[in-house]
């Protein structure tokens, strides 16, 4: 009688805690990082008797938390990786919108500046076209230093982020090491803390969206959460403090991670970090910006270097020899490492003999490293190429158009030294002056053809190598493909069809001028190369900086297609992060899906307990009622 | 397999808005009519179009510039015809004075309208084009290329011919060689009576009979009278060694020495003599003004029409120079016509280039919208169809 009475209880008990722990999973399932909970049903062992055993109903053994260790542990790694990703991709778009192409980007502008020197050598005395031609000027070196600060807008947005994202991981490393100290605390009662063990998973979770970790549980129940795969950011309930720090150059561009632990900064290298929304943010700031901003700043110093050589080449309306068209300001000195011993102090220029160093530029970092005071090794840090320099030999040391030297002091074997010769020049490009008459569009020499010519050469073009003119020179052809100087008497000297005659005989030519003929000159022709006697009509440097589109300038592209490149390597790079993005995205969304099936609530899985355990109870009250029938029949029966 | 009902939204939410941006990435295509809107959507079509663009300004740019040499080119060869005409009615003035009956007032008349048709010329000579660059400087020259001096006009600019390359026509033309080069006299040698000649003595231009034997030295026709007899001698003055000697003279009659030959007239006295040097050159305007000093000198008919003589050939061959540089200026245009040509065709197939680089293929871009389209409708039915299942709605 009080037995069926006792399983009727219960039975009664442990139904009613089902459809709780039912209606608790209804409640939290919208509940982020919530584990779906089930009761733990058991048998109550039977009780013997004479004819067999007894059950005596059933108990509750545990409230049990749904969740598979692994699936959380993959999809909180997955889904930083996916953090990662697209933090980068997002940061990458933006960078994306600096560098638009078509009729209003940068490449267009630069190429309508060098355009707009054709009116002038068509109207060389035409002042509106020397005023079209500064305000393009100054209109493509405003969109460098447009483009310049974008990039600077950005990299303070990505600094602001980092600080913030700092901040986060802190206060959330705290939190996980106070939950991990109540669940020490709970340990002793036998049954698991469920909602800690979520709240604590939840904040890992929380922890990997910002930077990857790596969790090993403890035997007293804690979490240890490590970074870049061994750095402690919670030992149990110890925390370690992390920090932005700059790196070992204390580079402006860069920023790097560090842990501070029992006073130790210990620097985490990038390449360690994994994933996180700070991974992208450091990796999209480390290098697709310095590489952004270099392709930029070369953009920047190689045109504006190139047209202040060739502008430094002519005459102005005044008739004085043209100063620089744009100002570009000096390359940054080297900056030097923390740990460096030597006093030496490193400089860099843009590289002016034997030619010209605009067109080999590298759109790259340096990493000078001395082996001894005078000699070491230079590493353009975008590919990796190492070129040895011994300042004992070649000093300056020569790399991509770079003139590389000590400044002031001395070095010592092991000092090291980061170059960053692009990093100002699109910043500050600006034009140097304003009056159109300032532009030296006139060529200081001119070609003259001996009045007695009876053969039909004409003269193609003549680009002065140096201002002024160097005295007078003759050619006399004596022969078809000889010809005499007058200032080397009577030497001959091969002359080739349609190929330049220069007046540096010994290559590279770098001084006085350049003429090409055409036709056939006859024995007797001479053609006279002199300083230009009428230089107000004359537009022969505006013809030679028109030339300057089809200078091969960047790794061989010409001038005009530079842009065209820059845009590519931006466009690809922001398309290889997509593609990135998109599968990491859909691994971690896989993952996710599948920890759900694990850890989520399904509202018609629950709905349908509701029902089941409803019936159970009802069943159970049932069998309370019938219990008191029975015994209302026996209290009746002994009643008579 | 069980699933996560919160899961399931968030995922079907995010399957919407994925579709929703796929929607309206497609729309900017079609309303752009681009395929690449960032360099990103075709990291290589994005580069290819910009190099078109670029090459496309260039190539407007050439236009321009070749628009102006045309003009330039132009404006010369018209002037050169013109010039070719004030020079031909100076020419029929110049034969017309040649008339014996003319008198010396006659002649200065004609000589006066030459003098204006002379300052015509020269103001021609020293044109300029749109942007004020003289059609005529050669290689460069100051804003006006001749300067009419005492000593004759001198040509101030820079002597030589630009080349025409593919993209470009010479805007100016060498004025040394088109003006300030007409050989004198028959273009290989001239010849000049004596000044100091009693007699009357004429000549016309002579000829070449046999150019090997040309020796490009000075000659001397000396004449010497005796008992009523004519005759004469030819010495080589630059090797002063006698070509001929005592021969008879005959007016009217060839006389003919090293591969030149030339008629002299007239009545020569004892002692004339008639000077033979080879052919310099001289400028348009020297020719010109020799013929007016020459025909306003004139004393008499016979030295008028020395003048004459000489004048006609000169200002012919000075004609020819002209005509020749008016021929050269026309294949110059005709060449700019084909690089126009040339460049047209170009633009065409920059044009193409870009827009196969970046444009929208319109029919695939409209059926990609709508396909996207579609798949959106049906997501949001779904998704609305899908979230109205549930057991609750069977409990009550």
């Amino acid at each position: 009688m009080s037995g069926i009475l006792n399983i009727g209880t219960r039975a009664l008990l442990a139904n009613q805690a089902a459809l709780q722990v039912a209606g608790n999973n209804i409640a939290n399932v919208n509940t982020p990082g919530y584990s779906r909970q089930s009761v733990v049903l058991q048998n109550v062992a039977g009780e013997f008797t004479g004819s067999g055993y007894y059950g005596k109903g059933v108990e509750i053994t545990t409230v049990q938390r749904n969740h598979s260790e692994f699936l959380t542990r993959q999809a909180a790694l997955s889904s930083s990786v996916a953090a990662s990703d697209s933090k980068r991709l997002e940061q990458l778009r933006q960078l994306e919108d600096i560098f638009q192409g078509g009729p209003n980007g940068l490449g267009a502008a630069v190429g309508d500046m060098l355009n707009s020197f054709a009116d002038v050598a068509s109207a060389p005395t035409d002042l509106t076209a020397r005023t079209v031609v500064l305000t393009r000027a100054d209109e493509t070196a405003a969109r460098f230093r447009a483009a310049a600060n974008s990039l600077a807008e950005l990299k303070q947005g990505v600094g602001i982020e980092l600080n913030a994202s700092v901040a986060a991981v802190n206060s959330l490393a705290r939190q996980i090491a106070s939950v991990n100290e109540e669940i020490a605390r709970s340990k002793g009662t036998g049954q698991t803390p469920n909602d800690l063990l979520d709240q604590r998973d939840q904040l890992i979770r929380e922890v990997n969206q910002y930077v990857q970790t790596t969790s090993i549980a403890a035997d007293d129940g804690t979490v240890g959460l490590f970074l870049a795969n061994s750095h402690p950011l919670v030992l149990g309930t110890a925390v370690s403090q992390l920090t932005l720090v700059s790196d070992d150059f204390s580079d402006p561009s860069k920023t790097k991670l560090a842990i501070q632990r029992a006073g130790q900064t210990t620097l985490l290298e990038e390449a360690t970090l994994g994933g996180g929304e700070m991974a992208g943010l450091l990796r999209f700031q480390n290098t697709d910006l310095v590489e952004a901003g270099n392709l930029l700043g070369r953009m920047a110093l190689a045109i504006g270097g190139s047209m202040n050589e060739q502008h430094q080449l002519g005459l102005d309306l005044n008739g004085n020899a043209g100063g620089n068209l744009f100002n570009l300001g000096s390359i940054p000195a080297g900056l030097a490492a923390a740990s460096n011993t030597g006093t030496a102090t490193l400089t860099a220029s843009v590289q002016s003999s034997p030619v010209s160093g605009t067109t080999s530029f590298a759109a790259s970092d340096y990493e000078v490293t001395f082996t001894s005071g005078t000699a070491g090794n230079i590493v353009r840090l975008s590919d990796g190429q190492v070129s040895a320099f011994n300042l004992a030999v070649t000093n300056p040391a020569q790399v991509d158009g770079l003139d590389i030297q000590i400044g002031a002091g001395s070095a010592t074997a092991g000092d090291r030294f980061l170059l960053k010769p692009f990093s100002t020049a699109s910043g500050s490009i600006a034009t140097a002056f304003s009056s159109p008459r300032s532009l030296a569009m006139a060529s200081p020499v001119a070609a003259s053809a001996g009045i007695n010519n009876t053969g039909d050469g004409a003269v193609v073009s003549l680009a002065a190598r140096s201002n002024p003119a160097p005295a007078a020179v003759t050619l006399t052809f004596t022969g078809p493909g000889t010809y005499t100087r007058s200032d080397t008497g009577a030497t001959p000297y091969t002359y080739t069809p349609g190929q330049a005659i220069e007046y540096d005989m010994v290559p590279p030519a770098t001084n006085g001028w350049s003429l090409v003929v055409s036709g056939n000159p006859q024995t007797g022709d001479t053609f006279t190369v002199q300083a230009n006697a009428y230089p107000t009509l004359n537009a022969g440097n505006a013809e030679t900086i028109l030339g300057l589109r089809d200078v091969a300038m960047f790794d061989g592209a010409v001038l005009t297609d530079g842009y065209s490149g820059v845009m590519a390597q931006v466009g690809v790079r922001v398309q290889s992060a997509d593609f990135a993005a998109n599968i990491s995205k859909s691994i971690a969304d896989n993952i996710e899906a599948d920890r759900t099936a694990v850890s989520g609530v399904n509202l018609d899985e629950e709905a349908a307990k509701l029902l089941q355990f409803q019936q159970s109870y009802q069943a159970a009250a049932k069998m309370l009622q019938i219990s008191q029938s029975i015994f209302d029949t026996l209290l009746q029966g002994m009643g008579r | 397999m069980r699933l996560g009902t919160a899961h399931t939204y968030d995922a079907a939410l995010e399957l919407l808005m994925k579709r929703q941006v796929e929607m309206s990435g497609q729309q900017e295509k079609l309303t752009s009519g681009k395929r690449i809107n960032r360099a990103s959507d075709d990291p290589t079509g994005a580069s290819q179009a910009e190099r078109a663009l670029t090459r496309l300004s260039r190539l407007e740019t050439d236009q321009r510039s070749l628009a102006l040499q045309r003009n330039a080119l132009t404006v010369a060869e018209s002037t050169l015809g013109e010039s070719t005409s004030l020079i031909q009615r100076f020419r029929e003035l110049v034969v017309s004075a040649g008339n014996t009956s003319y008198n010396t007032r006659d002649r200065e008349t004609i000589a006066l309208q030459l003098t204006g048709l002379r300052d015509q010329i020269f103001s021609l000579a020293n044109k300029t084009d749109s942007n004020g660059i003289p059609l005529f400087g050669g290689l460069g020259s100051a804003g006006e290329p001749f300067v009419d001096a005492t000593a004759g006009v001198a040509f101030q600019g820079i002597p030589g011919q630009r080349a025409s390359t593919e993209i470009s026509v010479p805007g100016a033309m060498d004025g040394q060689a088109i003006w300030m080069k007409v050989p004198s006299g028959n273009g290989v040698f001239n010849i000049a009576p004596n000044p100091a000649n009693t007699g009357a003595v004429w000549t016309d231009m002579g000829q070449v009979t046999n150019p090997g034997a040309v020796t490009g030295d000075n000659y001397a026709i000396a004449f010497s009278v005796a008992a009523g007899v004519t005759t004469y001698s030819v010495t080589n003055t630059t090797t002063a060694i006698t070509v001929a000697t005592g021969q008879p003279f005959v007016s009217g009659q060839a006389i003919t020495f090293d591969g030149l030959s030339m008629v002299v007239n007239g009545t020569p006295q004892n002692a004339d003599a008639v000077q033979i040097s080879p052919s310099t050159t001289m400028d348009m305007f020297a020719v010109l003004d020799d013929a007016i000093s020459g025909i306003r000198n004139a004393t008499t008919g016979s030295s008028a029409s020395q003048a004459v003589a000489q004048a006609l050939t000169q200002i012919d061959s000075g004609m020819d120079r002209l005509q020749a540089a008016q021929g050269q200026a026309g294949e110059w245009l005709n060449r700019a016509d084909t690089i126009t040509d040339a460049q047209a065709q170009q633009t065409v197939q920059l044009e193409a280039d870009r827009s196969r680089a970046e444009d929208l293929d319109m029919v695939k871009g409209i059926s990609d919208f709508q396909k996207t389209q579609t798949g959106y409708q049906a997501a949001l039915q779904s998704y609305a169809q899908v979230q109205k299942l549930s057991l609750f709605n069977f409990i009550n």
